[in-house]
């Protein structure tokens, strides 16, 4: 049994101006110790699905579907039933932790309480094992800085304090949501380092949010590409990058700017991503596509093909990889 | 036929429509249930002060010699006595005097909140724009200045100089221009600091050019906000010194010198003189306070 | 957090000094007070005056006499009407009731504005939200100089639960605080509502949620203590109306406190008393202040260093 699945959740805002629909009929299955990465642009829904599994869109947020962990059916569940889950059986880091952490708590202060209010400790044992777990992060003089407050603390830093933070009780899975968007290259690939180790000595299943195919390709197992709050394509990631099949992978994959590419112009995709209050009939990337047609109209079913593949395309394969 | 990705974009993008912040803004006030409810108050209560005059029978002066004396039984509002609010302890008509006060009040409250907002924009707008030593030297003069309890100066200046109404006008509006002067300030220091003025700058943009058109522009906003936030506070405190005893001078009369004189006199059952200055002041205040927050949400939006 | 502490009150003492002299300077100034060349004051006062000032010498003298007496002695000097009072005789009876009733008003203004704020940010949009929003609007239309009266009318004339005036007991108290406490504790709802409606969108509270912490822990533990920052800086304003507004309170229920001092010295134009007064409300205020400055920096870490 998968621990978490995902079936045909969507996710609609009320909005100033009429409903949102940020996720569309998504489904996904991810197993126990898996790295699952979730690729998709801005507004593309990655974020809100992550947030769904959490319990914790915004109030104005209805969703529909099912989300089954470890054969529970938390989507929707009472706050008393996901506050068991949250940070013991599933933790969230977020994109930004200079406002992600509590700017008027010290570090101690947060991290300690999840462990005495989730596992019962006492104070001073949650403060050594927080210790610790700044140690695992890599964090210097953990045991003199934890009584500083996030503001005295690097952006990178920050994010270390946010992943020690979230594997507190040894979650079985952990959702990064964009976790090194907001840092600089050079420490994103530290954080990266960090996760990946941590992943390998912790084996909790994890799922990467983030735009960035570069740190998909390091990190994740498997990918899922997503586009106007649908799945546009998935499978394992070295044959999907490889041989992408949907024509938004094949774009978002020729975007990438190459050092050995000749050619000075940027292979951007034309157009602009949907408007989610009104999104375009059928598949959301027909207007921006190339392989578009009439038939588009309908949105194609997410069909599997080879060993653990599946994209949602009414093109032939053959003739999007021509 | 399939069409090309770029001209299908082509067409997506002329269908779009741009919207301006402004219009953004004035779409979400006029969309706020509350900011229009205020609207229509305030529209009523300035129409009853421009306009009220011309459908009263009795001038605020006159005293009704009908009524004198016998103002607990006679002196209630009715039709045929053409004194439609009734009359107050002297015998003169309260629907005259009423109109009156609502106009003073609204004057006060307009003229002082002028004045903060002149005084407070200018010394903000020079400290946030000049920054460093003159910002810092003169923000600390506003925080010594907050120290002083300006009610009890403005009394003191009152009772030493005579009740003038400059005084009047000039202290009530001082009392508040701090306030307005830190806001502005702060904003100053935000838009200076923001991208695009570095980026007009970066282009070549003149500085008399940037702050017309960057920089004002965006301290509008805010300003109309507090302005309109101003107004009631101009009005309570210029009523609390009416009530006092220090406020305009008869025959002139405000607001807060009727609420003054009516609350007086209810123990002897003449509630209409309390009741109908004190429902203009009441309504006056609602007004304003619907409209600022609905500009302040229009303006700021936080989904409140 | 100390050398904050310090900072502020370097600031606070000098603005101290500078509102003792202006007050001295503007009563100075008075037309037809001791100090110009009228002097339409009874003999023996101004020879009170003369003896504490010496009114023929030069001004630098008398700030520094002036100045030096209050900083040192709390001495005020004498008063401008009564030949045998000194300014601190009449403010000295009626400051501890001012101080009792305005610091009761000001408690159950926090305190009830406070949690009716939280209450009505937490159910966002209920019937509570709407209800605490009207009452708040409603108690700020209404300012004390007509609750008052209103209270009086209700509470002593129509069902005769509560005294009229003065200020014997308990029980006295209680429409006076209502009266000043009233229009304080609906802005204080009013800011504490919105404040806690901002900070509980912001991405620390859900981090705080996605730790599974439970809700009441996010609330108080996490949002309250950053939500309470707008009114903090509402607290200082809000006392110094507060004291005006205790004017309002000493004329209507006859209490007794320094209000009353000042409109009466208002009304004889007994300067030295109204600047006696208009300094002391002067230094509470900063001190107070100081106290809300020192509260802002013990919230916010990244003020204090």
């Amino acid at each position: 049994m998968s621990l978490l699945e995902i079936r045909k959740l969507s996710v609609t805002f009320d909005g100033e101006d009429g409903p949102v629909h940020a996720v569309n009929d998504l489904s996904l299955s991810i197993n126990r110790g898996e790295t699952l990465g979730i690729v998709g642009e801005s507004g593309s829904g990655k974020s809100q699905t992550a947030f769904s599994i959490m319990g914790l869109l915004a109030p104005n947020g209805r969703t529909g579907g099912s989300i089954r962990f470890d054969g529970q059916e938390i989507l929707g569940a009472k706050p008393k039933v996901l506050n068991k889950i949250r940070a013991e059986r599933i933790a969230m880091i977020f994109q930004d932790p200079m406002t992600s952490l509590n700017p008027y708590m010290r570090i101690s202060d947060q991290m300690t309480e999840v462990l005495t209010l989730h596992q019962g400790l006492s104070k001073r044992d949650a403060l050594a094992e927080s210790v610790r777990m700044l140690d695992a992060v890599k964090i210097p003089a953990a045991k003199e800085r934890i009584r500083l407050f996030p503001h005295e603390f690097s952006g990178g830093m920050r994010q270390r304090v946010m992943i020690a933070m979230s594997l507190l009780c040894k979650p079985d899975l952990l959702i990064a949501d964009e976790p090194t968007t907001a840092l600089d290259v050079t420490v994103q690939a530290q954080i990266m380092e960090l996760l990946g180790d941590l992943q390998k000595d912790f084996g909790m299943a994890t799922i990467l949010i983030t735009h960035d195919l570069g740190v998909v390709a390091g990190f994740c197992e498997r990918v899922l590409v997503m586009y106007g709050g649908r799945v546009m394509e998935q499978g394992p990631t070295e044959p999907l990058f490889a041989e992408p099949t949907h024509p938004y992978t094949r774009g978002l994959l020729a975007a990438v700017p190459r050092v050995d590419d000749e050619d000075a112009t940027m292979k951007a995709i034309p157009g602009n991503p949907p408007n989610m209050a009104a999104p375009p009939e059928g598949c959301p990337f027909r207007p921006r596509c190339n392989y578009a047609g009439e038939d588009c109209r309908v949105m194609p079913p997410l069909a599997p093909f080879d060993a653990g593949r599946a994209r949602a395309c009414h093109r032939p394969i053959a003739e999007v990889t021509a | 036929m399939v069409m090309t990705s770029e001209q299908r974009v082509g067409a997506t993008e002329i269908a779009a429509k741009g919207r301006s912040p402004w219009a953004d803004a004035r779409r979400r006030f006029f969309r706020n249930k509350a900011a229009l409810m205020g609207l229509v108050i305030l529209g009523f209560v300035v129409a009853f002060a421009l306009f009220g005059n011309s459908l009263a029978q009795w001038s605020n002066e006159e005293l009704d010699y009908n009524v004198m004396g016998q103002i607990v039984e006679l002196g209630g509002p009715s039709i045929e006595s053409g004194h439609y609010f009734g009359t107050d302890d002297l015998g003169r008509d309260l629907y005259a005097r009423t109109v009156q006060g609502t106009q003073i009040s609204l004057a006060v409250g307009l003229v002082g909140a002028l004045i903060a907002c002149v005084v407070g924009t200018l010394y903000g707008a020079v400290a946030g724009y000049f920054g460093g030593r003159t910002d810092s030297i003169m923000m600390r003069l506003v925080d010594i200045f907050m120290a002083v309890p300006y009610m009890f100066v403005l009394i003191l200046l009152l009772v030493m100089y005579g009740r003038s109404i400059t005084i009047l006008f000039a202290g009530v509006g001082l009392i508040s221009w701090m306030e307005m002067a830190r806001i502005v300030r702060g904003q100053t220091l935000t838009i200076k600091g923001r991208e695009f003025v570095e980026a007009a700058r970066a282009t070549g943009v003149s500085a008399p050019v940037i702050i017309l058109r960057h920089i004002v522009p965006n301290l509008l906003g805010v300003i109309a906000v507090y302005a309109t936030l101003l107004v009631p506070l101009m009005i309570l405190t210029e009523s609390f010194i009416s009530f006092l005893g220090l406020g305009v001078q008869e025959p002139l009369t405000s607001l807060g010198a009727l609420i003054s004189e009516g609350a007086g006199t209810i123990a002897y059952g003449t509630t209409w003189q309390l009741g109908f200055p004190l429902l203009f002041f009441c309504l006056t205040l609602f007004g304003l306070f619907f409209i600022g927050d609905g500009l302040r949400d229009a303006l700021d939006p936080k989904d409140r | 957090m100390l050398s904050y502490i310090l900072k502020r009150l370097a600031i606070a003492i000098p603005t101290l000094l500078l509102l003792i002299v202006i007050s001295f300077l503007l009563m100075h100034s008075a037309p037809g007070g001791p100090f110009t060349s009228e002097r339409e004051l009874p003999p023996q006062v101004l020879a009170n005056l003369n003896a504490k000032y010496g009114l023929d010498d030069p001004l630098w003298k008398q700030i520094t006499t002036y100045v030096w007496g209050i900083v040192t002695e709390f001495d005020f000097g004498p008063s401008f009407v009564y030949k045998d009072r000194s300014v601190n005789e009449i403010i000295a009876q009626g400051f501890p009731i001012t101080l009792t009733y305005g610091l009761l008003s000001f408690a159950v203004a926090v305190i009830v504005g406070v949690s009716l704020g939280v209450a009505a940010a937490v159910r966002h949009n209920s019937a509570l939200d709407y209800a605490a929003v009207g009452v708040s609007i409603g108690a700020q239309v209404l300012p004390n100089f007509v609750m008052a009266p209103i209270l009086v009318l209700v509470f002593t004339l129509w069902l005769g639960w509560l005294p009229g005036g003065g200020w014997q007991g308990p029980e006295y108290w209680i429409m006076p605080v209502i009266a000043l406490s009233t229009s304080f504790m609906a802005s204080i709802a009013r800011i504490t509502r919105s404040s806690m409606l901002e900070v509980l969108t912001s991405n620390h509270i859900r981090t705080a949620r996605a730790k599974g912490l439970p809700e009441r822990r996010v609330i108080l533990r996490h949002a309250l203590k950053p939500a309470m920052l707008p009114v903090i800086s509402y607290l200082g304003p809000a006392f110094v109306a507060m004291i005006t507004g205790s004017v309002v309170v000493d004329i209507y229920f006859s209490t007794g406190g320094i209000g009353k001092a000042f409109v009466d010295s208002a009304l004889n134009r007994d300067y030295a008393v109204m600047m006696g007064v208009t300094i002391l409300v002067g230094a509470l205020t900063i001190f107070f202040n100081l106290v809300v400055d020192i509260l802002y920096g013990w919230i916010d870490p990244k003020i204090r260093y």
